[in-house]
C-alpha cells in the first residue's frame, strides 16, 4: 500500500467586505448544506445555531455620517502556534482537532460530551451548543444531506469549511487516479452560494489559488490578530474604520480615523 | 430470619465469585462500550439516507427574476438547491430565498389535498375532499353563475399575467364571459406604463447594468432584491471592481446605500421632484443629448415645465437637498458615458407613482441612453403564446362587454392592464349583491400584500365563492371556499418568463419537476383545463389540450427542445422606441395623514432576508433576521435617536411604543439607528403573518395593516410608499 | 490441592470454608456463563436476509469480480449493495431453480420493490468511509475488510446489537473482541491500527496520528 500523504494544505478564506451585501445567502447555504436545525423562535441569538453568522458593524457616527458594514464570520480555523488553536488546546475529549494536512479544525460530534470549554476559549463565538434536540417538522427531514451527520442535544458544533466536500472531491480524484484536487473542486457551500462573489476559498499556501494573492492585499486583515490565534480567514475592506474594528484597538491607538 | 455465618459466607462468596467471573467475562467491557455508543446515536436523531447523487436543472419561480437552479438529489430526495452555472441571468449565483426553497417543498405549510371550507371565512377550517368533488363543485358554481347571466361577476387574481398558466386562466375567463382577469401589480407595471407613455410601445424595462458606468438609484434596493436579485448582486460587485460609482437616494440607509459610493438622504417621497431637479440642471447647462431630445415630441413643453418649477431653490424644501449637491449630481450623471437612472422602491414589489417613474425615465432620455449599451431597454414580450383566438358564445360576448370591476382600461385609467388595488373598494362600496360572485386566486396573497389588509379581508369575506390554487396555506387561502392545491414549484413543469430579469432581450425559462409531487396536488394548468372541460360547449372547445403538459409543449413549439435541454432561451427580439416627452400632468403621491397630528412619516422597507410577497418567509430566512428587527414576537421599527427624545416619550433602545397611523395602530419596539433620517420611522415588510406555520405566524406585524392605499392619479396603481404616523407611550 | 483447603479450614474454624469456595466457584462459573454465553445471545438479535444470495454462483458469471456489481460511481462514490435496477438485466424472469430466486423475482422484481438488504459492514452515521481511497488509491482488496463473503454460497444470519443497532460485524463475532483476521472486526481502533501502521495522514495536533476528519463526518 502506498503511503497516503497528500501535500499539506492550508485552506482559508478571503472575504471582500466591500462586496459583501449582508444578504445572508451564505448563512442559509451553510444551514442547508450542513443540516443545521431551526426552532420556532430563533431571535435569541445566543442559542441560535449559525455556523456562519453575518455581523453588522457600525462606525458609531451620527446621521448622516453613519456607515455600516457587514462581516460574515465562519470558524476562523485558527492555526495558533503550530496548530494549537484556542479550542483544540482546551478540549478534554479529543473531540476537536487540528489537521496539518488541511489546516482545518475538526469537530467530531460523537466524541464531544458538551463541556463547552472550547466555546469559552473561542474568541470569535464561532462555536454553538445544542441546547435542544434538533427537530424537523414532519416531512422536512427529507432534505437532510447524508454527507453531514445530524447533531444531537448536548454537544458543540461549528463550521467545518464544508470538510465533507473535500472528502468527496478527494474521492473523485482517487477515482480518476489523482492525488491532488483542483481549486474549484473543493469550495465551501457559502463560497459557492455568495451571489456577490465576496467569498474566495482555497489553499492559502498554493500560489495558483486566488486566496494566495488576495490575502496580500494592503487592505486585508484578520480578526483579533493580536491574540495570536493566527486565523485562516482574511477580510478585505477599503474603509479604515472597518479594518480598525477588526482588532481590539484602544480608542487613541493606531492610525487616525478618517471618514 | 437469622443469617448464619455459613449462609453469609456462602452468599458473600457467590457474589465475589460472580464479580470475579463477570470481570473475567466480556460483559462489563462490551456493555460499557455499547452504552457509550448508544448515547452517541439517539434513535430520534435523524440519519439521512445515503445514495446516488444527481442534479436536476430547473428555473426558480419564487420570484419573477428567472434564475437557473441546479438541485442536488440523493436518490429521490432533493437535498440542496444551487445556482445554475452558465445561465444568462444568474450564472451560478443564488439568493437567500432560492437557497431555502426545499423548506417550502417539504414544509408544513403545504396544502396536501383539495380542501373545502367548514368554518367561517378566514378562519382556516377545512375538510379534505377528493379532486373529483372539488372540481365538480367549482364547475357547478361557475356553471350556475353563467346560466344566471352573471358570468362577468367572476374574477381572477393571478400573481403574474405572463406565462401559460396565467394566460390559461385569462382564456378561461374570456370564453366563460368575464373581463375581470387581474394580476398583482409591481414596479414592472409602472415601468410598462412609463414606456408606453414615453415611447408608445408595449414593453418591459431592461437595464443594461453590466455596461453602465454611473448608477443613480432613486430608492431602488439594488442589493435588497430589486429586479433579478442575483444579477443585480453580481453587477454591484462588478461595479466595485471597476470603481463605478453608485449614488443612492433614500431617506434610510439601506444595504444599497451603505455599499454605494454616495448616499443622499432625501425626504421620503421627494424622489421624483429630485429627479426633475437634476433634469433642470441638465437642461439649464445644456448637459443633455440634444440630437436625441430636441426633436422628440413634447420636449419643449417638458423643458418649459421643468424650467419653471424645478429650480434647486424651489425644490430644496421638498427634498431637503442642497443646490450644490443637485448640481454636482447632474454633472456627474450627464458626464458619464453610460449613466443609468433607476427607480422602484426597495424590491419594487409595489408600483410607484407615475410621476416619479416618468421623471426618472426622463433622466435616461435626456442622457440619451434608451436602447443603448449601459442604458434602459424596451424589451418586447417574447410572444411565444400564440393560441388560436377562442370562439365566444353569446353569454361570453355579453360578459366580456361589461366593464371591468377594477376600472382598468377605462377612460379614467386608460394605461393600466389591471388594478387589483381597486378591487376591495369596488366590492365594499357596491350596493346590494356583491359585484364579485366568485373569485379564482392563483399564486397571489392579496390578503397579506395589499395595502390596508383589514379592508381587503373585509372585502374577501363578502365574496360568496373564493377558489384558491395555492400550494401553501397563506392568508388568502384561508378565505377560500375551495382550495385546489397546485404542485409546489419544484414539482411542476411550467414556463417561467423572466419578465423581471431586466436583461436587454426577453428570456424564457422552463421550470422542470425536480421531484415527483409529494402530495395529492394538481397542476393549476391541468385544473383549469379540467374546469373548462366540465363547463362544456364553447368553453371546453377553447381548451383542446389533453393536459397542461401537452398544451405547454405545443405552445413552445420549436423552442421546446432547446428549453427542455437548457431550461432557458434568449429571444432575439427588439423593438423600436421613439422618444416622446409626457404631456399628461402627473402628480407626486404624498403620505396620507395630517402633519400636526402625525409628526412622523412611516415607511416600510424591504429586506432581502424577509420574503414579503406571495411566498412566505422560510424558517431559514427567519432565522437570519437580526434581533434588531425581531425579538420573540416583537417587531422593531427604526427611528433616529434625535426623533426619539421628543415630548414625553424619551425612547430607548428596545422601548415598547404604540405606533399609530390613520389606518390603525400597533405595539412595536424601537431600534434607535443613526442610519435613518430624523422624522422617519422605518418598518420591515414581510412580518406579521397570521397564516402559514409556527415558524412564521404571529411574528411581528404586517406593515400593510398600518398603511392605506394611495391611488396614483396617472395610472390608478396603488403608489403608496408611506403614511404619516405618531408614537405614543404604551404600558407593558 | 487439599492443602489450602485445610489451611482455610483452620482459619475459619468450621466447615463454611468449603462452602465459601464452592459458592465462589458457583458464582464464578455462573457469571462466566452469563458473560460469555448468555449475554451475547441476549445482546444480538438475529435476522435473516430477505433473500438468500449466492455470491459464489454470481462471481463466476461476471467479468470484473466484486466491482461488477459493487462498483464505483463516476463521482468516486461507492454504490454499495446493488439496487434492483442492476439485477433486472438478468432476473426479469426466473432463471434458475432456487427458491430464493423465485422469491426475489416474485416479491421484488415484479413489484418494483427494492430489497431491504441488511448490511453487515454498515458503519455508523458519523463515519465517512471512502472505498475509493482504500481500493483505488490504497490498492487494498475487498477481502482485507470484508473477508471471503464473495466466495460464500449463502448469506449468514445478520446479527444486530440491541443496544447500539450496529451490525455484529463491527465488534466482531468473537465477543471478547479478539481477532485473528483483518476482517474480523471493524471498530475505530481497527481502522486506526492500519492507518498508524501505514502512516496515513498522521497530521493530528491532538494525537500525532491520523486526524479525526480523515474518517469522520
Amino acid at each position: 500500500m502506498n503511503k497516503q500523504h497528500n501535500k499539506a494544505k492550508k485552506f482559508g478564506m478571503v472575504i471582500d467586505l466591500d462586496k459583501c451585501t449582508g444578504c445572508g445567502a451564505c448563512m442559509v447555504a451553510c444551514m442547508a448544506e450542513n443540516n443545521v436545525p431551526f426552532k420556532a423562535d430563533e431571535t435569541n441569538k445566543l442559542d441560535s445555531i449559525t455556523w456562519l453568522r453575518v455581523y453588522k458593524l457600525t462606525n458609531g457616527k451620527s446621521f448622516p455620517n453613519a456607515d455600516f458594514c457587514y462581516l460574515p464570520r465562519p470558524c476562523m480555523h485558527c492555526e495558533g502556534s503550530h496548530g494549537h488553536s484556542p479550542c483544540v488546546s482546551v478540549c478534554p475529549a479529543t473531540a476537536t482537532d487540528y489537521s496539518h494536512e488541511t489546516g482545518i479544525v475538526s469537530q467530531i460530534y460523537t466524541r464531544c460530551f458538551g463541556c463547552r470549554y472550547c466555546m469559552a476559549a473561542c474568541p470569535y463565538h464561532a462555536r454553538y451548543f445544542n441546547w435542544w434536540d434538533p427537530v424537523w417538522p414532519e416531512g422536512m427531514e427529507k432534505y437532510l444531506n447524508p454527507n453531514v451527520s445530524v447533531r444531537m442535544r448536548g454537544i458543540v458544533e461549528k463550521c467545518s469549511f464544508c470538510y465533507h466536500r473535500y472528502q468527496l472531491a478527494m474521492e473523485k480524484a482517487y477515482y480518476e487516479g489523482r492525488r491532488e484536487i483542483e481549486e474549484q473542486e473543493y469550495q465551501t457551500a457559502c463560497t459557492q452560494a455568495c451571489p456577490a462573489g465576496a467569498i474566495v476559498f482555497g489553499d492559502l499556501d498554493n500560489p495558483e489559488h486566488a486566496v494566495h494573492e488576495l490575502k496580500k492585499n494592503p487592505n486585508a486583515f484578520r480578526l483579533l490578530e493580536r491574540l495570536g490565534t493566527n486565523p485562516k480567514v482574511y477580510y478585505i475592506s477599503s474603509r479604515e474604520w472597518v479594518r480598525q474594528a477588526g482588532d481590539n484597538y484602544l480608542r487613541q491607538e493606531g492610525k487616525s480615523e478618517k471618514n | 430470619m437469622k443469617v448464619s455465618r455459613r449462609t453469609f459466607l456462602s452468599i458473600g462468596s457467590f457474589i465475589v465469585g460472580g464479580a470475579a467471573g463477570t470481570a473475567l467475562s466480556p460483559l462489563p467491557w462490551k456493555l460499557t462500550d455499547d452504552l457509550s455508543i448508544w448515547t452517541q446515536n439517539w434513535p430520534w436523531t435523524p440519519m439521512p439516507e445515503r445514495g446516488e447523487v444527481s442534479y436536476v436543472n430547473s428555473v426558480c419561480t419564487l420570484c419573477p427574476g428567472g434564475c437557473g437552479i441546479s438541485v442536488r438529489k440523493v436518490n429521490d430526495r432533493a437535498v440542496k438547491i444551487e445556482g445554475m452555472k452558465g445561465h444568462p441571468v444568474n450564472d451560478g449565483g443564488i439568493c437567500i430565498l432560492g437557497l431555502s426553497g426545499l423548506q417550502l417543498l417539504y414544509g408544513p405549510t403545504r396544502i396536501k389535498t383539495p380542501l373545502k371550507r367548514v368554518g367561517e371565512k378566514g378562519q382556516g377550517k377545512f375538510k379534505k375532499i377528493s379532486w373529483d368533488e372539488a372540481l365538480k363543485e367549482v364547475a357547478e358554481k361557475l356553471g350556475t353563475l353563467r346560466s344566471e347571466g352573471k358570468s362577468h361577476t367572476v374574477a381572477c387574481v393571478s400573481g403574474s399575467a405572463c406565462g401559460t398558466v396565467p394566460q390559461l386562466l385569462k382564456r378561461l375567463l374570456t370564453v366563460y364571459g368575464s373581463p375581470n382577469f387581474m394580476s398583482v401589480p409591481t414596479m414592472q407595471d409602472a415601468y410598462a406604463v412609463t414606456l408606453k407613455l414615453m415611447h408608445g410601445v408595449d414593453a418591459c424595462p431592461g437595464f443594461d447594468v453590466e455596461n453602465a458606468d454611473f448608477i443613480l438609484s432613486f430608492g431602488s434596493g439594488i442589493i435588497e432584491g430589486w429586479g433579478s436579485t442575483v444579477r443585480m448582486f453580481k453587477a454591484n460587485s462588478a461595479w466595485q471592481d471597476k470603481k463605478i460609482k453608485v449614488v443612492q437616494i433614500e431617506s434610510r440607509m439601506s444595504n444599497t446605500a451603505a455599499k454605494a459610493a454616495k448616499w443622499i438622504p432625501a425626504r421620503p417621497g421627494s424622489e421624483g421632484v429630485l429627479a426633475l431637479g437634476i433634469a433642470y440642471m441638465m437642461l439649464r447647462d445644456g448637459l443633455y443629448k440634444k440630437e436625441v431630445c430636441d426633436s422628440a415630441a413634447g420636449f419643449e413643453d417638458f423643458r418649459k415645465t421643468v424650467s419653471e418649477n424645478y429650480a434647486p431653490e424651489n425644490i430644496a424644501a421638498a427634498t431637503g437637498i442642497e443646490k450644490e449637491t443637485i448640481e454636482s449630481l447632474a454633472k456627474e450623471f450627464a458626464g458619464a458615458a453610460s449613466p443609468l437612472a433607476i427607480c422602484g422602491r426597495g424590491q419594487g414589489h409595489t408600483p410607484g407613482s407615475q410621476y416619479e417613474f416618468m421623471a426618472v425615465h426622463a433622466l435616461n432620455a435626456l442622457a440619451g441612453n434608451i436602447n443603448k449599451a449601459g442604458g434602459v431597454f424596451t424589451v418586447p414580450d417574447p410572444k411565444y403564446i400564440a393560441w388560436a383566438e377562442p370562439e365566444l358564445d353569446e353569454t361570453a360576448q355579453k360578459g366580456m362587454s361589461s366593464p371591468r370591476i377594477d376600472g382598468a382600461g377605462s377612460e379614467t385609467y386608460p394605461h393600466a392592464k389591471s388594478l387589483l388595488n381597486r378591487l376591495p373598494p369596488a366590492i365594499l362600496s357596491a350596493q346590494g349583491e356583491c359585484p364579485v360572485q366568485a373569485l379564482l386566486i392563483s399564486e397571489a396573497n392579496p390578503c397579506y400584500t395589499l395595502s390596508d389588509t383589514q379592508t381587503v379581508k373585509k372585502a374577501f369575506a363578502k365574496i360568496p365563492f373564493v377558489v384558491s390554487f395555492s400550494s401553501y396555506m397563506d392568508e388568502t387561502a384561508q378565505y377560500a371556499d375551495i382550495i385546489l392545491p397546485n404542485h409546489a414549484y419544484l414539482e411542476r413543469l411550467e414556463d417561467a418568463p423572466a419578465y423581471a430579469a431586466g436583461l436587454s432581450k426577453p428570456v424564457i425559462g422552463l421550470s422542470k419537476p425536480v421531484v415527483t409531487p409529494q402530495f395529492d396536488t394538481k397542476h393549476t394548468g391541468d385544473a383549469v383545463i379540467a374546469l373548462a372541460k366540465a363547463l362544456g360547449d364553447k368553453v371546453a372547445a377553447a381548451f383542446p389540450w389533453e393536459s397542461y403538459a401537452a398544451c405547454l409543449e405545443e405552445t413552445l413549439g420549436d423552442k421546446w427542445k432547446s428549453l427542455n435541454e437548457k431550461c432557458f432561451a434568449v429571444v432575439e427580439e427588439s423593438i423600436e422606441a421613439p422618444l416622446q416627452f409626457f404631456k399628461q400632468e402627473c402628480k407626486p403621491v404624498f403620505a396620507e395623514g395630517d402633519e400636526k397630528q402625525y409628526p412622523f412619516v412611516l415607511m416600510p422597507y424591504d429586506s432581502i432576508r424577509l420574503a414579503n410577497g406571495f411566498i412566505g418567509n422560510t424558517p431559514f430566512l427567519t432565522k437570519t433576521v437580526p434581533d434588531t428587527v425581531l425579538r420573540k414576537n416583537d417587531i422593531f421599527v427604526e427611528i433616529n435617536p434625535k426623533s426619539a427624545g421628543g415630548d414625553s416619550l424619551s425612547l430607548r433602545e428596545g422601548s415598547a411604543v404604540m405606533l399609530t397611523t390613520p389606518k390603525g395602530s400597533a405595539k412595536v419596539r424601537v431600534h434607535l439607528s443613526e442610519e435613518i433620517m430624523p422624522g422617519v420611522i422605518a418598518i420591515p415588510r414581510g412580518l406579521g403573518h397570521t397564516a402559514y406555520d409556527k415558524y412564521l405566524a404571529g411574528k411581528g406585524i404586517n406593515c400593510n395593516e398600518l398603511i392605506g392605499p394611495a391611488e396614483d392619479s396617472g395610472s390608478g396603481f396603488d403608489a403608496v410608499w408611506g403614511i404619516r404616523a405618531k408614537l405614543s407611550s404604551v404600558s407593558i | 490441592m487439599s492443602k489450602p483447603v485445610d489451611h482455610k479450614k483452620e482459619v475459619l474454624g468450621d466447615g463454611s470454608g468449603g462452602f465459601a469456595i464452592l459458592f465462589f466457584l458457583l458464582g464464578l462459573v455462573a457469571s462466566l456463563i452469563v458473560g460469555w454465553v448468555v449475554y451475547p445471545k441476549l445482546l444480538y438479535s438475529q435476522k435473516n436476509q430477505p433473500v438468500d444470495f449466492n455470491h459464489a454462483l454470481h462471481i463466476d458469471l461476471v467479468d470484473e469480480g466484486c466491482e461488477s456489481c459493487h462498483f464505483f460511481r463516476e463521482d468516486g462514490t461507492y454504490s454499495g449493495v446493488p439496487k434492483l435496477a442492476q439485477c433486472i438485466g438478468c432476473h426479469e424472469e426466473v432463471q434458475g431453480e432456487t427458491k430464493d430466486e423465485a422469491i426475489f423475482v416474485e416479491q421484488y422484481v415484479k413489484q418494483g420493490r427494492e430489497v431491504p438488504w441488511l448490511i453487515y459492514a454498515k458503519q455508523p452515521d458519523c463515519v465517512f468511509f471512502s472505498h475509493v481511497a482504500h481500493v483505488k488509491a490504497g490498492g487494498m482488496d475487498c477481502v482485507t475488510c470484508h473477508g471471503h463473503i464473495g466466495e460464500s454460497a449463502s448469506l449468514k444470519v445478520y446479527e444486530e446489537n440491541r443496544i447500539t443497532g450496529y451490525s455484529r460485524d463491527i465488534w466482531g463475532k468473537n465477543i471478547s473482541g479478539l481477532k485473528t483476521n483483518t476482517w474480523d472486526r471493524m471498530k475505530m481502533d481497527d481502522c486506526s491500527e492500519c492507518h498508524e501502521e501505514k502512516g496515513v495522514n498522521a497530521t493530528s495536533v491532538q494525537t500525532g496520528k491520523g486526524a479525526c476528519f480523515v474518517c469522520h463526518k
